[in-house]
């Protein structure tokens, strides 16, 4: 039986949003959504919320209707001094700027860029696994998926590999002090101002001095005739972490979690067949992908369902309903990594396939698509398969494990397992 | 000036309609498609020249 089979009946009471019981299994409540309340009025958060695989697709299109920007880009503010990294490309929403950055960073991610990294990509995995590999268990989590893609990020920002250690340090205290407050905060936010002190000489130098790396083309990219600022600078490689390195971590920890818990007769085909990580990664990022939840603002009234949308209104869009959305695909609560329904191979930001097929929404669509796409999927499959080609015979260490959670869905916190014991052979 | 979408190249990377929603659109399919724009000459120019040089499948040609 699916986590999903659980029939609550059409009414919501909208406190459910704020339970753990929600945030450990939305999937109920989603199909209650999808079937009873194809707009639902969540009068209690003051917003209305969408989770029709096509309504969310069509949302993430519309971007004269719906707004992803909480500030205006020409406010009478210094820019993004809000936001907790500092200024970043996220709250530009739809403007000339958003494009205009947006293009200066993403053609890092994709295509020849990309390419020229998967050599690094390779050898950094191999060197995480050396330091368990004499263990016969790993810790997933903490010791594998938490390594690699910072790993990965501080060589494309053309850091010295000597200070890796460290940076995945300041790393992990950053991730822990945005999901908690207290100490956890204030270790954050000490990690940050640490990272910040460190990275501060290396922009300036990168600066008059640029190299070939991802930090030197951000400190000389020009956008309207000038370049960004020392702190416009930091905030992007601060959110960078976040965008780059936390969400990897989870797909990676999210693709072992449904393979040992949900599928593990499928787990076996993973393991002998290297060409198959990229459909656990695709399945993965349309059962139950890291982000569930987007937020925008609508700028027009928006007739849909024989209802209206007000203007100005806050909408969320579950992308993670969308994707179990039965109107979309075949049996949509079941994980199956050769799935014919998915589009298995790259995304695209229009979420439209040569082959007909639909895409999951996991990485969301348009203007604000995710740009580390291609860059996700390929670390993903890559580390996954070198560890299964390292490891004989995984298996999960317990035989029953607490689950997948967020520390809060409907505000983008991530979904993924705190831990994941796993045993094996050498 | 002309600009030819080249359909069997195209994979409907989205890339043209996002990053110049000023002269394209995303047509039914997926396909981008040309829309009027009141921009100058000139600017419509540089737009359509940056949006067939990020064209992931170089599927997008200028006649000028």
């Amino acid at each position: 039986m699916s986590e999903a089979d659980v029939d609550l009946g059409p009414e919501i009471d909208p406190r459910v949003f704020d339970s753990i019981d929600f945030q450990k299994n939305p999937f109920p409540v989603y199909r209650q959504l999808r079937d009873h309340h194809p707009i639902y009025h969540d009068r209690f958060h003051n917003r209305w919320v969408l989770s029709r695989y096509w309504d969310v697709d069509g949302a993430f299109q519309d971007n004269g209707s719906y707004d992803r920007a909480m500030y205006k880009a020409d406010g009478p503010y210094e820019f993004g001094s809000r936001h907790i990294f500092g200024p970043n490309i996220l709250e530009y929403g739809n403007s000339d700027e958003h494009r205009r950055l947006r293009n200066i960073v993403a053609g890092q991610f994709v295509g020849q860029k990309l390419q020229d990294f998967i050599p690094m990509i390779h050898q950094i995995s191999e060197e995480v696994i050396d330091r368990f590999i004499d263990a016969s268990e790993v810790e997933l989590v903490s010791q594998f998926a938490s390594q690699v893609p910072i790993r990965v990020i501080s060589n494309m920002l053309g850091l010295p590999r000597e200070d890796e250690d460290m940076f995945v340090t300041w790393y992990q205290h950053l991730i822990a002090g945005l999901g908690f407050g207290g100490e956890h905060l204030m270790r954050g936010l000490n990690a940050r101002n640490e990272m910040w002190d460190y990275i501060d000489p290396i922009i300036k130098k990168r600066s008059v001095d640029p190299g070939e790396d991802l930090l030197s083309r951000i400190c000389t990219a020009e956008l309207a005739g000038s370049r960004m600022s020392a702190e416009e600078i930091k905030g992007f490689v601060a959110l960078l972490l976040a965008a780059g390195g936390d969400t990897t971590e989870k797909a990676i920890a999210n693709m072992w979690y449904h393979l040992m818990y949900t599928r593990p007769d499928q787990m076996v085909l993973a393991l002998e067949n290297e060409d198959l990580w990229e459909n656990v990664f695709t399945e993965m990022m349309r059962y139950d992908p890291v982000v569930h939840a987007q937020f925008r603002f609508t700028t027009r009234e928006i007739e849909i369902h024989e209802d209206v949308i007000p203007e100005r209104a806050g909408v969320i869009l579950y992308l993670g309903a969308g994707n179990r959305d039965e109107r979309a695909f075949d049996n949509p609560d079941t994980f199956d990594i050769l799935r014919t329904d998915l589009h298995m191979g790259r995304e695209n930001r229009s979420g439209r396939y040569k082959d007909g097929k639909n895409g999951h929404l996991g990485f969301g669509i348009g203007q604000h698509f995710c740009m580390g796409y291609a860059m996700a999927r390929q670390e993903s499959a890559i580390a996954c398969s070198k560890l299964a080609a390292r490891i004989k015979d995984p298996r999960p260490k317990n035989s029953t494990h607490p689950g997948i959670s967020s520390p809060s869905i409907d505000s983008g916190g991530f979904r993924s397992p705190e831990d994941l014991w796993i045993e094996f052979n050498r | 000036m002309k600009i030819h979408i080249d359909k069997t190249k195209c994979y409907m990377s989205g890339e043209c309609y996002y990053n110049h929603p000023e002269i394209f659109k995303m047509g039914d399919e997926g396909y981008p498609e040309v829309i009027y724009s009141d921009l100058d000459k000139n600017e419509i120019k540089q737009h359509a020249q940056e949006a067939a040089e990020v064209c992931p499948a170089t599927a997008l040609k200028l006649e000028l």
